[in-house]
């Protein structure tokens, strides 16, 4: 579960968020959308900490993350997948070995490693550049690196900021048939999109946010 | 298996930054090796301080007349001392042998003498361990007062040379060793910096994925340690070539070197600092990790 309550985000006096409110339940699969520079991204990052809350809490898991000391931040990390908006691949690394170092991170023996690295690029149909570097791929295919990445640890949440911004409308629907796949064993997500075509017919719940306010979309 | 990893990591880092790494091991290796030949020559300056004390001895002249009984009474309580290593009574008749001998080359300094003008005289030589400044003049001291002793003679200076120079040699080893290491620390800190700025990027992106201060630090831990290690080994064979050098080129030049002594367990010590200083200059290098 995902609790946010009364949260504001201020950038140098500047209100990206706007005392946020919203619940997303366990095993829910929610949508985030709004314009660009909404706030969308910020939205993401307070939950994984990347950047902390000026006000209100939040908490994953009934966790409470201010209440986390910073050596337990490793331990919520691992359990959130995040596909990150700028796919933070790591250039001298193989796609095999950046997905990898996902488990490595988590201490998964090194057998397990290889065997769920080449099941998570296999979902995301990446077998065949699994040794090549990042740079080397499309935008595309560099965004499905990042996907593999984030579900390869078999994360509790999933947190995917614009995940099909690069992929054609067909590729689109794949990863979000493998979300589907990954709610329905259990797994909550929380994806943020512009993607009106993608929202149209896959969409349980949607949020909208607007210039750091959130409101509640109903679903037709 | 995350260590087995770390390892992984660090040998592929090392790698990938060849240059500057073999460069700071050539550093941390030279380092090293000055320490070893400081250490070499020091050892040998204290393994001759350690044999000067043997050439330290005393001399408690003797009142005149002394009978052969007395004469036997002071030596005997002179050996029963546990400072005493041991002692020589010189009768006054060997004392002139003695003095005609060394000046038989001016024979005509003693023509005028129909007597001996020299008193009898006991040669004292000390322990090893009691010939220091404080517990020579604390000797001296109490063998004056046995009776029959007319004066003592020892060189006070002597003693306090011997002292002095196994002081020097000992502080010296230590500015030398505290130096080079800090050097050394700093050195490969300097190495661990830029390899842990280059890898910033990626560090960042390790943090967001659930990576602990651990984890992160211990790849760059390890390559200050492989530096350290290679640094040391590198030292023992520059070591090596050094030894054989000179006990077997230069010897044959100058003979002296040859009894010179190799300290050979300070080579075994070398890798052992090279991976505690590297460990410590990385450390200082990654400080604190912020998650
Ligand atoms: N580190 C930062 N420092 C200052 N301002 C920031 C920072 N990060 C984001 N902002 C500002 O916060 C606002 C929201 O940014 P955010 O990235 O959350 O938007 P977004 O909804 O994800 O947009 P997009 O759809 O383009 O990805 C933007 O106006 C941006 O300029
Ligand atoms: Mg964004």
């Amino acid at each position: 579960m995902i609790a946010f309550e009364n949260v504001s985000k201020f950038y140098d006096h500047n209100t990206v968020l706007k005392n946020i409110t919203f619940t997303v339940q366990k095993g829910e699969m929610a949508f985030i959308t709004g314009p660009s520079g909404a706030g969308k991204s910020t939205l993401l990052k307070l939950m994984y900490m990347e950047e902390l809350p000026d006000e209100g809490n939040i908490s994953i898991e009934d966790i409470h993350l201010s209440s986390l000391k910073m050596s337990e931040i490793p331990l919520l990390r691992r359990n959130i997948g995040v596909v990150f908006q700028d796919f933070k691949l790591i250039n001298n690394l193989t796609v095999f070995d950046n997905v990898a170092l996902a488990l490595h991170i988590r201490g998964v023996s090194e057998r397990e490693v290889h065997s769920f690295s080449s099941e998570a690029l296999k979902k995301v149909g990446l077998r065949h550049v699994a040794d090549s570097y990042p740079k080397s791929l499309s935008g595309g295919e560099q965004q499905r690196v990042a996907i593999a990445r984030a579900i390869v640890g078999g994360p509790v949440v999933l947190l995917a900021d614009e995940p099909t911004g690069n992929l054609d409308p067909d590729t689109a629907l794949d990863i979000i048939t493998l979300f589907r796949e990954l709610n329905s064993q259990g797994t909550t997500i929380l994806i943020a999109t512009h993607n009106r075509e993608l929202l149209k017919n896959t969409v349980k719940r949607l949020l909208r946010l607007d210039s750091g306010t959130l409101t509640e979309e109903t679903v037709l | 298996m995350t260590m087995s990893y770390s390892f992984i990591s660090a040998f592929k880092s090392l790698g990938r930054e060849k240059w500057i790494n073999i460069l700071s091991t050539l550093t941390v290796a030279s380092s090293l090796l000055i320490i070893t030949l400081a250490v070499f020559f020091l050892y040998n300056i204290e393994l001759i301080a350690n044999h000067l004390p043997e050439r330290f001895s005393m001399m408690a002249y003797l009142e005149d007349p002394l009978s052969r009984e007395e004469t036997r009474n002071i030596i005997d309580s002179l050996k029963k001392r546990p400072e005493v290593a041991n002692v020589k009574y010189i009768s006054r008749d060997d004392a002139l042998i003695e003095l005609k001998h060394t000046l038989k080359d001016s024979r005509s300094l003693l023509e005028g003498l129909d007597e001996n003008p020299l008193t009898s005289s006991i040669e004292i030589k000390l322990r090893r361990e009691f010939v220091t400044p404080s517990s020579t003049s604390r000797i001296a001291e109490e063998i004056r007062k046995i009776p029959g002793i007319d004066t003592i003679y020892y060189g006070e200076r002597i003693a306090e040379a011997i002292h002095l120079l196994k002081q020097s040699v000992r502080n010296i080893s230590i500015i030398i060793f505290l130096t080079i290491s800090l050097g050394v620390v700093f050195v490969v800190y300097s190495t661990v910096k830029i390899l842990f700025y280059r890898k910033n990027e990626e560090i960042e992106i390790i943090k967001l994925l659930g990576a602990t201060s651990g984890f992160i630090r211990t790849p760059f831990l390890i390559e200050g340690g492989i530096i350290g290690l290679s640094g040391g080994i590198l030292g023992i064979v520059g070591a090596f070539v050094f030894y054989f050098a000179v006990t077997y080129r230069l010897s044959t030049v100058i003979p002296i070197l040859k009894t010179l002594v190799f300290p050979f367990e300070v080579l075994i010590a070398l890798p052992f600092v090279g991976i505690i200083l590297g460990v410590i200059g990385s450390a200082i290098a990654i400080g604190r990790i912020r998650l």
